[in-house]
């Protein structure tokens, strides 16, 4: 075994260097992608508009996207390039970080094309295959194709599986890289999420496969791992022996908005803690990857997955708590609860909030709970992770109105990234009072304010094929099978007595609950 | 807000934009600090909370640098300035704008203290940066390290952007450089052909007393040239084109310059950036330094009116790799690259490559054994002082890969 390790590692090392070319040293931000063309599925739909063709849009102004660079959009409205292109101006219109200059959002524009066709249509496929040759000889576009699945997840296995049909996921030598970027959900259960690894697997190469979690691409996800492995003073102090316990919160205001058909066959379980919660997780407790290349960061992360006890029954009964949310008033409006939401089943069961107790069991974290919240019509909207650091051991001053509170050190992804961090300072005067004060270190105040969209951030990294920030295959399933058993619990239990709480507060009473029996509480966000 | 010696009080924050918080004047030294100090204690510190009862927040001083402009005339001062204040947010925490006047009469100071604040969130504490505008005069205009030395903000690395032709050798600047962590200058604003100062800088890159030996240099001509490096070395990405690296046997750079250049000299300093880039990766070394073509040796499409050709030898392991420097007539800026011109062999196959500049963009044209292979286009606009600055307050460390370019530039241009 190790004498297999010290080959593969050898033979990595080697190609390394035949691949060097050493004019790219120092290049670092300024890296384009080979031209390529980009084959957006699902052109059509609110994911496109919304997120997909903004961050295109800004590589494009930014000119990180080559020149030799097109996309075909591929729908199955009847739409012509030109009323396409009318669409998409109105979406950047809406939706753009920065607004574009006319010249420049017409240059882009000119670079998509749309390709009418039914998902389950061979012949749209023949078509599209003609289409792309004529775009390489027209455009330059050298037979490379990034495949961007943006569709409802029930259409992946037939656009995966019509794909292999039509050759189009071959790498021809010399003729171009191919790959393919899934949106979430990757399955809706370990079983289906299994079957979708196999229907892909059996056309691309894992390699080829960058499955987006956009979480991973924000700045301060990003930037935690910097956190953690480019600081001296945190890393000693990031295990069971100084954290008592650690929270990760995601809390939106708004409900399901137009989304009530999807989120009635979702919950928050499978909508944000199978992917954006427990990615957070790992990278918080993860050990240090050996390099910073894609596989030794998912390996690490992967342990961890691996080191959460696959929740029995019992476990989901007693640590994970699930709501709903009835009518009540966010941000001073009345709002409806679930239930009246449209497209909702009047009786539904489906979860729009989620607290759960998670353990690691490895020598780093054996005994640390990690706390997971998520929800929807909670007071605010914000997402945290918080290290809540063990008391001070002797209790030194006696005569202090309250006793110092235990340090927290609070990682604020969204709404404005940052970091805070809380200790105790003694209140002026002659007493010798402790009060707790926040060292708030915002992001927007030390850099630019403009950091990239993570859609931006993603996208390039999978035109440049570093799939660092994408899942692997083996994360993917190792999330399920902590996810699948919770939701699968539900099944045959007792009607839950939803909704359990009112919008715009924190989630049920049993949440708090949850965390309040091992002594500890929520933060206040 | 205290009203003492000319403080305004001014607007209250907005949300995201950064608003002028504070400003005031002083004459000496201690004035500053007096003033620096009084920013901090007036910062509101205390905001509402999420329930609505009074947090009290730490002031955010989100300290990440010292910023120090050394501007040798009034109007140099007034223009960094304003590159800074379009900094917007990404102020370094506090920047000193010096400049010297009348440096024969009396010796006086005159500072004024202004404080960009942004709010980055209703419920968040202000986070504040700090601009001084210095100008000193007499004596005290000749010891500016004096004068900027109390004002930095200890324990934090410290950028001198010296626009204009710094006179780098001199004692005054190296007071100034040795308290520096990087020097960030412009080549291609030099006077004359640069040279002169391109020797300097290489000097103090290798001096190693200054920045604790590890003085950082950024040189805005040559962040000019990020693109230019991009498309030259997308050209060698292919597999089968990357052994042909290995094999070049000519670098010609063409270069802008006007009618009468040939008496002031064209500054070449962006024109021989981009063989020193080269040549540096490439672990070229220099056999014979740039030197004028012999006059009988000149094309005719060479204009004597616009400066001679400078031709050079640079070896790769046991090949001799001639290269040119060709001044060209042209409408653009003089000094600007036209094009870069590569070729290779690799047994009998060959690569020429041509990169050239059209409009806002790079064209990278290649041809494999007389074969043209696609032609790529990289954008590439002329960047804006902001954002050359921005990139370097953002830029950390000694950046290897330009210290080597510049120290190949300097042994390529050496007059001895």
């Amino acid at each position: 075994m190790r004498e297999l390790r010290l080959e593969r590692t050898g033979k990595r090392r080697r190609a390394a260097q035949t691949e060097r070319n050493p004019l790219r040293e120092g290049l670092r931000l300024e890296r384009v992608p080979d031209p390529h063309v980009v084959v957006l599925f699902g052109a059509t739909g609110d994911l496109s508009h919304r997120k997909v063709f903004p961050a295109l849009a800004q590589l494009w102004r930014t000119n990180l996207l080559p020149q030799d660079w097109m996309l075909v959009a591929v729908g199955r409205r009847p739409y012509t390039d030109e009323t396409f292109r009318v669409e998409i101006g109105r979406s950047l219109a809406e939706f753009n970080r920065v607004p574009l200059d006319r010249e420049i959002e017409r240059q882009f524009l000119d670079r998509i094309v749309y390709h009418r066709g039914d998902f389950a249509d061979d012949g749209a496929y023949d078509r599209l295959a003609e289409r792309l040759d004529g775009m390489d000889r027209e455009h330059g576009t050298t037979g490379n194709r990034l495949f961007y699945l943006a569709t409802q997840s029930s259409a992946f296995p037939l656009i995966v599986g019509q794909l292999g049909r039509t050759g189009l996921d071959h790498e021809v030598h010399g003729g171009g890289w191919r790959r393919i970027v899934i949106e979430k959900p990757f399955g809706r259960d370990l079983d289906s999420a299994r079957r979708l690894n196999r229907e892909v697997g059996k056309v691309f190469r894992e390699s080829q496969v960058y499955r987006i979690d956009h979480y991973l691409g924000k700045e301060t996800v990003r930037n935690l791992m910097v956190f953690r492995f480019g600081n001296g003073i945190f890393e000693p102090l990031w295990n069971r022996r100084y954290v008592d316990h650690v929270q990760i919160t995601m809390a939106e205001s708004i409900g399901v908005e137009e989304r009530g058909s999807f989120y009635e066959e979702t919950g928050a379980t499978r909508d944000v803690v199978q992917n954006h919660l427990l990615q957070l997780l790992t990278l918080v407790a993860m050990e240090p990857p050996a390099t910073f290349e894609a596989d030794a960061l998912r390996d690490e992360k992967v342990k961890v997955l691996r080191a959460i006890p696959e929740p029995t029954r019992a476990d989901a009964a007693r640590n994970v708590v699930r709501g709903q949310y009835g009518p009540g008033w966010v941000a001073a409006q009345q709002v409806r609860g679930y239930r009246e939401e449209p497209e909702v089943d009047p009786i539904s069961e489906t979860e729009s909030f989620v607290a759960a107790r998670f353990q690691i069991d490895d020598w780093r974290w054996s005994g640390v709970p990690f706390y997971l919240r998520a929800g929807k019509r909670l007071p605010k909207r914000a997402t945290e992770i918080a290290i809540q650091f063990k008391d001070v051991p002797h209790r030194l001053f006696r005569d202090a109105a309250v006793d110092p509170e235990p340090n927290v050190l609070a990682i604020r992804i969204q709404p404005d990234e940052g970091i805070l961090l809380r200790f105790g300072s003694k209140v002026p005067g002659l007493g010798l009072d402790i009060r707790t004060v926040t060292m708030d270190f915002t992001y927007g105040s030390a850099f630019s304010v403009d950091s990239p969209d993570a859609y931006e951030t993603l996208l390039l990294d999978a035109m440049l094929g570093d799939a660092s920030l994408f899942t692997r295959e083996d994360e993917v399933e190792a999330a399920w099978a902590i996810a699948t058993p919770i939701v699968d619990s539900w099944l045959d239990g007792p009607a839950p007595e939803f909704p359990n709480y009112a919008a715009g507060t924190w989630g049920p009473e049993a949440a708090e609950t949850l965390i309040e029996r091992d002594g500890r509480r929520w933060r206040r966000i | 807000m205290d009203a003492a010696r000319g403080t305004t009080a001014l607007a209250e924050a907005t949300i995201g934009g950064p608003v002028l918080r504070w400003s005031s004047r002083t004459r000496t030294i201690a004035g500053i600090e007096a003033e620096l100090a009084r920013i901090w204690t007036s910062a509101p510190l205390t905001t509402t909370g999420a329930d609505g009862a009074p947090e009290r927040h730490v002031a955010a001083r989100t300290s990440v640098m010292n910023l120090v402009v050394i501007a040798r005339r009034p109007e140099i001062a007034e223009h960094a300035s304003a590159v800074i204040r379009n900094l917007a947010g990404r102020h370094p925490s506090r920047t000193l704008v010096v400049s010297s006047a009348d440096p024969d009469g009396p010796s006086w100071l005159d500072a004024h203290i202004q404080a960009h604040c942004v709010l980055p969130r209703p419920d968040a504490a202000e986070t504040c940066a700090e601009l001084i505008e210095l100008t000193a005069g007499g004596e005290s205009g000749r010891h500016v390290g004096a004068i900027v030395a109390p004002l930095l903000i200890h324990d934090l690395p410290v950028t001198l952007w010296w626009p204009g032709d710094p006179p780098l050798a001199s004692p005054q600047a190296l007071d100034l450089l040795a308290m520096s962590d990087r020097l960030v200058v412009d080549g291609s604003a030099w006077s004359g052909d640069g040279l002169d100062r391109l020797a300097a800088l290489a000097a103090i890159v290798a001096d190693r007393n200054l920045g604790d030996g590890h003085l950082a240099v950024s040189d805005f001509a040559m962040l000019r040239q990020s693109r230019w490096r991009e498309a030259i070395a997308s050209s060698f990405d292919r597999p089968e084109l990357r052994p042909y690296l290995g094999g070049i046997t000519r670098i010609t750079v063409r270069y802008a310059a006007h009618p009468g250049a040939g008496v002031s000299g064209t500054n070449v300093i962006k024109p021989l950036y981009h063989v020193a880039w080269l040549a540096s990766r490439l672990g070229m070394s220099v056999v014979e330094p740039l030197r004028p073509t012999k006059p009988g040796h000149m094309s005719g499409a060479e204009h004597p009116d616009i400066g001679a050709p400078v031709d050079g030898v640079l070896r790769a392991g046991r090949r001799r790799v001639p290269t040119h420097l060709v001044p060209v007539e042209s409408t653009m800026p003089p000094g600007t690259t036209l094009a870069v011109e590569l070729t290779a062999t690799r047994g009998p196959g060959s690569l020429d490559v041509a990169v050239t500049a059209e409009a806002e963009a790079v064209m990278v044209r290649s041809s494999l054994g007389g074969r043209a292979l696609p032609v790529r286009r990289f954008m590439a606009p002329r960047r804006t002082e902001v954002e050359l600055l921005a990139e370097t307050v953002e830029s950390v460390g000694r950046d290897p890969v330009a210290i080597a370019a510049l120290v190949m530039a300097a042994e390529l241009a050496a007059t001895g």
